[in-house]
């Protein structure tokens, strides 16, 4: 066992920071409030994102013939914990980066590849995922937006829903039923987001402004072409590659981020002293240590080039369960700081974690899948 | 970062795993819930592997914690955390006799494996002293918990050693490692035993294991064994004081957790001496308060940290 990063892996995540040093405006927090889908931030992800290209750091997994730079995936997720740590500059460009590009390395054809890994590797393209509608959530196989067969090619309608990035995406990795059957009747289309018939609606939140939206399709015309894999066939495309981003992007490195910055606050306001304050933000602290540890360990079985298993569902739950403790930690003691809401990162950072329990899938399922996987307990019923 | 054992660390847990079954499972009905680890011990000894951590690395400080987590596994009440890893850590150059029992002033209360042999050392707030025991009185004390306990009848402090050059701090920085990792290990085996009893057992027509409700908390019992473990061995790793109490923190919240679900789960079978959940739970019940619970361990894991 070894705890310590390589002198690569240092000299990397340096590089990192210092290019955010470097190239992440003044203004950032007060401009995005550390939202990766404000548009202000989505805007800097097509200024930020090609000199990250420029400096070989925006695919750094990617294989060398798709024009990453072949490094391990350690590169990756330090790359995705410096990004996350500051809100993500990248905005949701890190999706095609983690998995859509790699979904089409793995499915698509020849002239897909050709259509879609270039214009990636410039950093000025934004995908958004349409999995989730209106009533197919958790149970996302549930879904019934549907593509047609049509002379030469499909005729897609139907509705989604909670759709991060959709007012400024370029494309959609969408899901749309082609088959009766639950999971074999769903397959994968590559979805330009100006083809006619695509309608987007901001939904108001609190997690931002334009974070989440809803996506009508209305007779949305595709040639076959945008079909990645085989028809009904989506379904094992998306497990294969959405398994390792069940413990999400590193986001809990925000939380972290705010955390010491809270007890930063709080020493400076006097307000550190008691041992209350002191166990609840050493106990949010070791909770966080023992999530990343485990993200970690789930990227070392990567590296090592293993089928991902149930360590993915325990990191992602272990995540959830230090995100809690922030939260309560925040709302407990940094009360006036979010009454004031002059503080992005706090205020970004409790928003943020009243999330971590579904967004990406909810706890629950991580624990169905760890019942099931781990403990290999029985099914209910 | 590299998560995967050495050779010489999987070489290492073969052969304690290897010696630790050769000591034998839990009894089929026991007449107590203490099942000593003497004859374990003197094993161990003889085979050298409390000294794995003496090389003051890290690969040799994971190799032990290692060993703790090995030896806890057994339904044996063996002294392995305070001989491997915190004398080791404290005094590499000196061979104390075993067992090694820590404890800290005031000596008035029970002492884990406090007995008329071995040293104690011992944590004064100012320093940190070796005593050897059978140089005091001593007299066993009837616990609710799954090891032997003792407490001091006459002993003579002022005159005991001074370990030069450690302070309190370190003492109980390897304290809560070895604490840590024989958590982790002891939490493990209850959640494996209770899998298996829920999945065997039958009520509504089905087994119990197949309820969500029992589920959801048997995942999170794992997943916070999980972090346990992990932190236990990267507080081994860095040799920071910060890793050990937060180690420790995680560990203390594990064992109260694991150890309520556990015996939960198992209904009024789990409190009967003929099922053998109590030899490791009612050692979890113990290590969930020693040296203070996890609110004492979050504390000083937030002093170090943020200090
Ligand atoms: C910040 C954020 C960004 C998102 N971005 C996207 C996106 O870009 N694209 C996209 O497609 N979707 C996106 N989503 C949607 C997300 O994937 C869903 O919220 C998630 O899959 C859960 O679905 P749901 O919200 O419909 O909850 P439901 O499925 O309605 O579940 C509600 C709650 O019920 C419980 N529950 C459900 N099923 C079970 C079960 N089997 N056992 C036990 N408990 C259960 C859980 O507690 C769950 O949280 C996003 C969500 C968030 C919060």
């Amino acid at each position: 066992m070894n705890f310590e990063w390589t002198e690569g892996h240092r000299a990397f995540r340096q590089k990192a920071k210092d290019l955010l040093a470097e190239h992440l405006p003044a203004d950032w927090a007060a401009q995005t409030r550390y939202d990766q889908g404000s548009i202000y931030a989505a805007n800097f992800s097509r200024k930020f994102c090609p000199i990250l290209a420029r400096e070989g750091m925006l695919l750094p997994h990617w294989p060398r013939e798709f024009g990453g730079s072949g490094m391990d995936p350690f590169y990756h997720w330090i790359l995705g914990e410096e990004m996350a740590a500051v809100g993500e500059p990248r905005s949701y460009q890190y999706m095609y980066c983690n998995w859509v590009g790699p979904a089409i390395m793995a499915y698509g054809t020849e002239a897909q590849k050709q259509a879609h890994l270039p214009r990636m590797t410039t950093g000025n393209v934004i995908w958004c995922q349409g999995f989730s509608e209106p009533s197919a959530g958790s149970d996302l196989a549930a879904l019934s937006t549907r593509a047609e067969r049509t002379a030469n090619g499909y005729v897609i309608n139907g509705s989604k829903i909670w759709t991060s990035g959709a007012s400024v995406a370029d494309f959609c990795f969408l899901l749309a039923r082609t088959g009766d059957k639950r999971n074999s009747g769903i397959s994968v289309f590559l979805l330009p987001m100006d083809t006619k018939g695509i309608d987007v609606r901001v939904i108001k939140t609190f997690m931002g402004a334009t974070a989440f939206h809803e996506v009508f399709l209305t007779d949305v015309e595709v040639p076959e072409s945008a079909r990645l894999g085989e028809e009904n066939r989506g379904w094992q495309i998306v497990r294969h590659v959405m398994y390792n981003e069940r413990i999400g992007a590193p986001r809990y490195m925000l939380t972290l981020n705010a955390l010491d910055h809270a007890v930063a606050l709080l020493k400076a306001k006097n307000r550190f002293g008691d041992d209350m304050t002191r166990m609840r933000a050493g106990r949010a602290r070791g909770a966080l240590n023992a999530a990343r540890t485990l993200c970690h360990q789930v990227i070392g079985e990567r590296v090592k080039g293993r089928p991902p298993g149930p360590l993915t569902n325990v990191a992602r739950y272990a995540v959830v369960m230090a995100d809690r403790h922030v939260a309560e930690f925040i709302g407990d003691y940094l009360h006036e700081e979010l009454v004031t809401n002059d503080d992005p990162l706090i205020a970004a950072a409790y928003r943020r974690t009243g999330s971590t329990g579904f967004a990406a899938g909810a706890a629950e399922i991580q624990l169905n899948l760890i019942s099931r996987d781990l403990l290999q307990l029985p099914r209910e019923g | 970062m590299d998560f995967d054992l050495t050779e010489d660390q999987r070489a290492l847990l073969t052969a304690v795993e290897r010696l630790v079954e050769r000591h034998g499972g839990a009894p089929a009905g026991a007449d107590s819930y203490i099942l000593s680890g003497a004859e374990l011990e003197r094993d161990l000894e003889d085979g050298g592997y409390y000294d794995v951590a003496r090389g003051q690395d890290a690969d040799g400080a994971v190799g032990a914690a290692l060993l703790v987590e090995a030896v806890a596994r057994s339904p044996r009440a063996a002294e392995v955390g305070a001989s491997a890893l915190v004398a080791p850590k404290l005094a590499p150059t000196l061979s104390l006799p075993r067992p090694i029992i820590l404890a800290a002033t005031p000596l008035d209360g029970a002492v884990r494996f406090l007995g008329s042999r071995g040293t104690a050392v011992i944590d004064t707030g100012t320093d940190v002293r070796v005593l050897d025991l059978s140089t005091c009185r001593t007299a066993a004390v009837d616990t609710p918990f799954a090891y032997p306990f003792g407490r001091f009848v006459d002993l003579d402090l002022k005159n005991a050693p001074v370990l030069a050059d450690v302070a309190p701090d370190l003492m109980r920085q390897w304290w809560r490692v070895a604490l840590a990792a024989e958590i982790g290990a002891v939490a493990q085996v209850a959640l494996d035993m209770t899998v298996d009893y829920v999945k065997a057992r039958r009520q509504f027509n089905r087994p119990i294991g197949s309820f969500q409700a029992i589920q959801h908390r048997l995942s999170e019992c794992a997943t916070m064994i999980h972090g346990t473990r992990i932190l236990a061995r990267r507080a081994a790793w860095t040799g920071d004081g910060a890793d050990a109490a937060f180690a420790a923190a995680h560990a203390k919240e594990t064992a109260a957790k694991v150890h309520y679900d556990t015996h939960q789960f198992h209904g009024a079978m789990g409190v009967t001496l003929e099922h053998p959940l109590h030899f490791w739970s009612y050692r979890l019940k113990c290590l969930q308060g020693e040296m203070g619970g996890y609110m004492a361990h979050a504390k000083e894991a937030a002093d170090a940290f943020w200090p």
